[in-house]
């Protein structure tokens, strides 16, 4: 490609756009091992952002970096810097606790807490704000219907976050990580352990979601990164190959190894 | 050929009907086998009830419901009752529960949250090495160096501080003797805490990761995600824990009958000597003459084995409602 173009056309339309995440020259080590590679991007405010490539390329752990999760295990370091609205979290005096306030994380398998539906929501706002027993069910109430799962539970909110199905757990835990008003959330993964229908749910989900957060979701499912995300990342190998519009990256990728990907010939 | 193939193929099939009916016999001396051992146990408990109803009898058919109920034990007069013992084994057991679960809890999240790796393996082992200790030298050591170090510390400094407080003041009556209650369920706490640890810290480490993750990723520190994910995630396990510990607790008897005095009364104060039902029976055992104090303390032997029973059908009970109030 000639670099003419390149500013044209393949610059990601994201640069023109405020930027809530950016990532500058971050490698990421498992011991020895380097696991990320020099990764530059960044992810625009109020938009949908997937990160896709084969098992191992380093996306889910690009994602744990994002709130700082991986420093549950020892031995996992990350280098670089990662800016949230300009602020560097990697920094050694970023609180731990506030940064996962503000970037909410839903896993591959649903995680409700062991206590009830409504507990559930209730346990994470509680922890950083006091408010009453009547604001608390407002806010519950709006977490469940923002996950569109407000009319599914509305009449047990009592029974246990366990009792419900595999694709009602993962909206409860959506909506447990929407109730701490984060200003990002991160999924990875979220619905590759659910059956279609409530796949098609979550992704109405995120679609909503993101007119008030920004999103960022790994997928093993390429069809899934096209239909929900604005903008796509190829990683390989611990590379960040290539990001860019969703639609370009699955149309006319800049990369042959990016179109070998999604055409299918390897991963 | 096709006569030699047919052949061929009815012997092969001859060696693997042998072989099949092999296999049954096998399998059905297995089934036995497995089947008999499940039995024994039955069995063997039955039998335990069985003769500890039959030495039990003529005491029981004597003083009736009220040995439960009478504190006297006078092998003079020949008469018994259960109840100074049978406060004496619940309070102690209760008081080491209460002192070793917290503990026990605390070292179990130390150990799998928030230890530096490279300690993690020493002090675990040290935990289980407590557990390796024969209760005979608990014994000794609580009587030659615990007992005399609280009696002429802690426990004057606790008698002097809650002097003239209503009700802590008589829990904490003195003189202060060194061994009583007190020292017996402090003794008890220390043995029976490697048990709650390690079933604890166990249970601990089958909280999925993720679980853990997603708690975090809320914002959790580690204090509230212990409390309300891995905790209530794993009540089952460490209940199971307590449970155990405490069974330990209720029969102990080598370490308890070195320490807790031995004295056939009820006292208000933990300070106070006292009794065990498994402390009393090894002390008056060899010197039970009549057949009425040989049965009594059989009797307590008894009560020993029913308290412990009533005790494992309640946690049984407790789970069962937990579980299914969370629906798990």
């Amino acid at each position: 490609m000639k670099p003419m173009l390149s500013t044209d056309l393949n610059a990601p339309d994201t640069t023109v756009e405020k930027a809530k995440i950016e990532v500058k020259n971050l490698n990421f080590y498992y011991g020895q091992s380097k696991a990320l590679k020099d990764i530059n991007l960044s992810l625009p405010e109020r938009s949908v952002t997937a990160f896709i490539g084969p098992s191992g390329c380093g996306k889910s752990t690009l994602l744990r970096v994002l709130n700082r999760i991986y420093e549950l295990y020892p031995k996992q370091t990350a280098e670089g810097q990662v800016l949230l609205d300009g602020k560097n979290i990697l920094d050694r005096s970023q609180d731990l606790n506030l940064l996962r306030t503000k970037i909410g994380m839903v896993f591959q398998k649903p995680t409700p807490f062991p206590m009830s539906i409504y507990e559930n929501i209730a346990f994470g706002v509680r922890l950083y704000e006091k408010i009453s027993k009547a604001e608390m069910d407002n806010r519950v109430e709006s977490a469940l219907k923002r996950a569109a799962l407000w009319s599914e539970v509305k009449d047990k909110l009592n029974a246990s976050g366990l009792s419900l199905s595999g694709g009602q757990q993962q909206r409860l835990c959506i909506a447990r990580t929407v109730a701490v008003k984060p200003e990002v959330i991160l999924l990875d993964e979220p619905a590759s352990a659910l059956d279609p229908l409530s796949t098609a749910k979550i992704e109405e989900l995120i679609d909503e979601l993101q007119a008030d957060y920004t999103i960022v979701i790994v997928t093993h499912n390429m069809q899934q990164a096209a239909r929900v995300s604005r903008q796509t990342a190829f990683m390989y190998l611990g590379e960040l190959v290539e990001f860019d519009r969703t639609e370009k990256i699955f149309t006319s990728p800049r990369e042959k190894r990016t179109q070998d990907y999604i055409t299918g010939r390897f991963g | 050929m096709t006569a030699v193939s047919e052949a061929a193929t009815s012997s092969a099939m001859r060696t693997r009907e042998a072989t099949v009916r092999r296999f049954a016999v096998t399998d059905m001396v297995f089934r036995a086998a497995t089947r008999a051992s499940a039995i024994l146990v039955l069995v063997l408990l039955g039998g335990v009830a069985i003769s500890l109803i039959a030495g039990s009898w003529e005491a029981l058919s004597k003083f009736g419901f009220s040995f439960l109920t009478t504190e006297s034990w006078n092998p003079v007069t020949e008469n018994f009752g259960a109840l100074a013992p049978i406060y004496g084994t619940i309070v102690t057991s209760a008081i080491a529960i209460l002192i070793a679960v917290p503990i026990g809890i605390g070292i179990a999240v130390f150990l799998t949250e928030l230890c530096p790796r490279p300690l993690r393996r020493p002090i675990g082992i040290a935990v289980e090495l407590l557990a390796g200790i024969p209760s005979i030298i608990y014994g000794i050591w609580g009587l030659f160096v615990f007992a005399p170090f609280l009696q002429t510390t802690v426990q004057p400094f606790i008698i002097s501080l809650f002097h003239g407080i209503p009700g802590l003041s008589s829990l904490f009556a003195g003189p202060p003797y060194g061994i009583g209650l007190l020292t017996s369920s402090l003794i008890l706490a220390i043995m029976v805490l490697p048990f709650i640890t390690s079933i604890t810290k166990d249970v601990f480490d089958t909280v999925p990761a993720v679980l853990k993750e997603s708690a975090y990723g809320i914002g959790c520190t580690t204090w509230e995600v212990t409390r309300r994910v891995t905790i209530p995630y794993t009540r089952v396990g460490i209940m199971g824990g307590v449970m155990l510990g405490l069974g330990r607790a209720l029969g102990e008897t080598m370490a308890v009958t070195f320490v807790i005095g031995n004295a056939h009364r009820i006292s208000a104060s933990l300070f106070a000597p006292g009794t065990t039902i498994s402390a009393t029976i090894a002390n008056e055992f060899t010197e039970a003459d009549g057949n009425l104090y040989t049965s009594s303390l059989v009797s307590l032997g008894l009560i020993l084995f029913i308290i412990t029973f009533i005790i494992l059908a309640l946690a049984r009970y407790m789970l069962l409602r937990i579980d299914s109030r969370t629906g798990a």
